[in-house]
């Protein structure tokens, strides 16, 4: 019975596997690439870039990104701007685990006052 | 040799400790100036600056970490931190916007240290609040560990008398 399953179980994992190579071969549109942006000229001058044929959809991310906040490092652009609510509620997530660790730890930091 | 004072001396740990105290702060610093044109940002900055409170116990102790660093004012301190970022998000209300409006969005150059507005400044406020209360929890299990069988009734590591620098008196 367990050798039955086993067998079961490898030959479904095989029909996925062929499943998946037959679905690779299909003709997927690129979304994320980047490989033709030129970084440089789209940093010195982010609102005359030319975007006519993008590669993907890292140099729009960046050319909005650019003229909207004038940051360089994106990410830090989404976790402070436009998520701002995000990483507000991330802090005060921090803020709470510490009180609890001090709430529960209380004996230590009564002894660490006592060693001063 | 007694077992009891492994710990102390040490002298390899320590000068370790000392050297790598500043390069841990320098680099966590520069993480958290440079959080809106480099790689990194608040959070991270802020976590490898408070890594010197663990070499500043690993070199120097229980007794050298406590009088070197006031864990009530580090906590005091995070809150301060917490209520800068509430306030330049509402930098944006002030100036009749909505809630974390970028206001200063072009205020320098691209790529330049103060170029994103309050993008930089709220980074910086995250990454002083996650220094001091990573610090301070830090400094909490520090002094958890500190008070096992090895050590003495007042939670201090037992010290020689050669030691230099936060020895028990």
């Amino acid at each position: 019975m367990k050798n039955l399953i086993a067998a079961i179980s490898l030959i479904l994992v095989l029909c996925l596997g062929v499943y998946a190579v037959v679905y690779m071969q299909q003709e997927i549109p690129i979304t994320y690439d980047g490989r033709d942006t030129d970084v440089y000229a789209l940093q010195q001058d982010p609102h005359d870039y030319d975007l006519s044929n993008p590669d993907g959809v890292a140099d729009i991310i960046v050319k909005e990104n650019l003229e909207k906040t004038q940051a360089v490092n994106n990410v830090t652009a989404i976790v402070f701007d436009f998520r701002g609510y995000d990483t507000l509620g991330e802090s005060f997530v921090l803020l709470i685990a510490i009180t609890g660790a001090t709430v529960i730890l209380r004996r230590a930091r009564d002894r660490w006052e006592g060693g001063k | 040799m007694k077992k009891k004072n492994w710990k102390r001396d040490d002298l390899i740990v320590r000068c370790l400790a000392d050297s790598y105290l500043p390069i841990a702060l320098v680099l966590g610093f520069y993480v958290i100036l440079h959080g809106n044109i480099s790689p990194g940002g608040g959070f991270q900055g802020g976590v490898l600056a408070a890594s010197g409170v663990l070499l500043l116990y690993l070199g120097y102790g229980f007794r050298g970490a406590a009088t070197a660093v006031n864990m009530e004012r580090m906590h005091k301190l995070e809150a301060v931190g917490a209520l800068a970022y509430v306030f330049f998000a509402m930098l944006g209300i002030f100036a009749g916007y909505n809630f974390c409006r970028n206001i200063l969005w072009n205020s320098g150059n691209i790529g330049d240290l103060w170029s994103a507005g309050t993008i930089s400044l709220m980074n910086y406020s995250v990454g002083f609040k996650v220094l001091t209360g990573v610090g301070f929890l830090l400094l909490l299990i520090i002094s958890l560990l500190s008070t096992g069988e090895d050590h003495e009734h007042d939670g201090t590591i037992p010290t020689t008398e050669h030691e230099e620098g936060g020895a028990a008196k």
